[in-house]
């Protein structure tokens, strides 16, 4: 816990490090550079959920919902 | 030394601040109405059932469908829509009873009985508000998902803060799940049949999850996100009708070689999960972008696991871009995990479930996406946006295999 504490400060430093303009984010739209799963990566997401003990972190489901973990 | 850092956060922050302070034109949040169409095809396959105590075909093939609707209530709001549909057959879910068929009972053969299939229905109807500069945003959901032995109701909220000239964001959410199952156990540990000591106690399976995120656009070619998720379950953890063999009980053979249940499985009525991942994006050129993602689980029954994917979208022109991926995973074992006929019937818990054992998994993807920004092809009114299909192919050492094509069409109102 201590270490994840230590990993979101040190990410609250990054943020004043570096700062984009909206007009120089053409390259940041770009649609693949998106930080989230394209829309049909769901169906993906769900046979991971069911078959991997494994689930959240990735948009996805954390359980519930279904009959998997 | 620390004071000097000190002063510099302060400062950042306040600059930061101040720019966000600055009003700005106010453009709307969803321009119209956008629908998507997702669809899937699923097969897998493997000798492994949990149904079947860990012996037994994994045969089960899936077709999903999704529509979600994105409607702008006005230059603020969006109310979205999210109906998904899933139809599956499975040979090992036909084995709850593997008596129904017209052939003898069989773990790697498929019964004809009504358990052979199943649909899946669930809808998702989520509110999301964005504040006048567009660096808060909230949103509020609920869903309901059904199929013949599931029912569930969820709930959720989201909180959403941009701030450095929305180079930064973090955000929270917070879901509940209320799950009742319908009890169905193996044929023949139903009344009437074999003895089921004890039976289960609850039908019920609650979720609550708390999630972190934080993103930073790092250059103007790169960023990054981490997230974080906490999660909660209760009640009834198991699957009444995953059969368990025990070491110290004789087997019952019945049919072509087909056991008979010593107990379901059994499995504590508490799990607590912590999922955090990271994505990594960063644009090479005109051509190519990386796109990595990682993930560490672990949670209190023993399980622990690494995520690691890598896709790279290839552009061809300005519509038409092609993106390879591979992914792999790792889990170690759940502690109440044992291969058919190694579990003690003094044990308190157990499964054998493989979905539960230690694996190595490998995937490769592969997909396509048509982009129109403009939507030049018209059908009723809507322009089609883009155009998306991958197919998949994963593959597991503990025998079960899959493939699966995903396709999705996006349209937007004129």
């Amino acid at each position: 816990m201590k270490k994840l504490l230590i990993l979101f400060i040190a990410l609250g430093f990054l943020s004043s490090c570096a700062v984009v303009k909206e007009y120089e984010k053409v390259n940041i739209n770009d649609p693949d550079m998106a930080l989230s799963d394209r829309a049909i990566k769901r169906f993906e997401t769900n046979a991971q959920a069911y078959r991997e003990a494994a689930s959240g972190a990735n948009g996805g489901k954390t359980g519930g919902g279904c009959g998997c973990n | 030394m620390k004071k000097t850092l000190s002063l510099l956060l302060c400062f950042t922050t306040l600059i930061a601040y101040c720019q966000d302070s600055i009003p700005s034109y106010k453009k709307r949040v969803l321009e119209t109405i956008e629908i998507d169409f997702l669809t899937s095809y699923y097969s897998q396959d493997g000798d492994n059932a949990a149904v079947s105590g860990g012996i037994g075909t994994e045969e089960l093939t899936d077709i999903a469908s999704s529509i979600v609707v994105a409607i702008p209530l006005n230059d603020d709001d969006i109310l979205k829509i999210d109906a998904n549909v899933s139809a599956y057959t499975s040979a090992s879910s036909s084995n709850v009873d593997p008596f129904d068929g017209d052939q003898p009972a069989d773990p790697f053969v498929a019964s004809t009985g009504a358990s052979e299939s199943d649909l899946w229905a669930n809808g998702v109807i989520s509110y999301s508000h964005s504040s006048d500069d567009r660096n808060k945003v909230w949103g509020a959901k609920v869903s309901v998902a059904s199929e013949y032995d599931y029912f569930s109701i969820g709930f959720g909220g989201n909180y959403s803060y941009l701030f450095n000239q929305k180079n930064t964001e973090l955000s929270v959410s917070a879901n509940i799940f209320l799950d009742t199952w319908k009890l169905i156990y193996p044929s023949e540990l139903r009344p009437g049949e074999l003895f089921l000591n004890p039976p289960l106690d609850t039908d019920k399976r609650n979720s609550y999850s708390i999630g972190l995120g934080f993103s930073q656009i790092l250059s103007k070619r790169a960023q990054a996100s981490l997230s974080l998720d906490l999660v909660q379950q209760e009640g009834l953890l198991s699957t009444p009708f995953h059969r368990v063999y025990f070491a110290d009980r004789d087997d019952i053979i019945v049919g072509n070689g087909f056991q008979l249940a010593d107990d379901i499985e059994r499995l504590p009525d508490s799990r607590f999960k912590v999922a955090i991942g990271g994505r990594f994006n960063y644009y090479l050129n005109e051509v190519f972008v990386l796109r990595s993602y990682y993930r560490y689980y672990t949670d209190n029954w023993g399980i622990d696991s690494h995520t690691a994917s890598l896709e790279v979208p290839i552009k061809l022109g300005d519509k038409f871009t092609i993106y390879p991926s591979y992914r792999y995973y790792t889990q170690g074992a759940a502690d109440y995990f044992n291969a058919a006929n190694v579990a003690l019937s003094t044990d308190e818990f157990y499964t054998s479930d493989y979905d539960l054992s230690a694996f190595n998994a490998n995937q490769f993807g592969f997909g396509a996406t048509y982009t129109d920004i403009f939507t030049k092809v018209k059908i009723f009114g809507y322009g089609i946006k883009s155009i998306d299909i991958k197919g998949s192919y994963y593959d597991r050492d503990t025998s079960l295999s899959y493939f699966m094509v995903s396709g999705g069409i996006k349209f937007v109102q004129d």
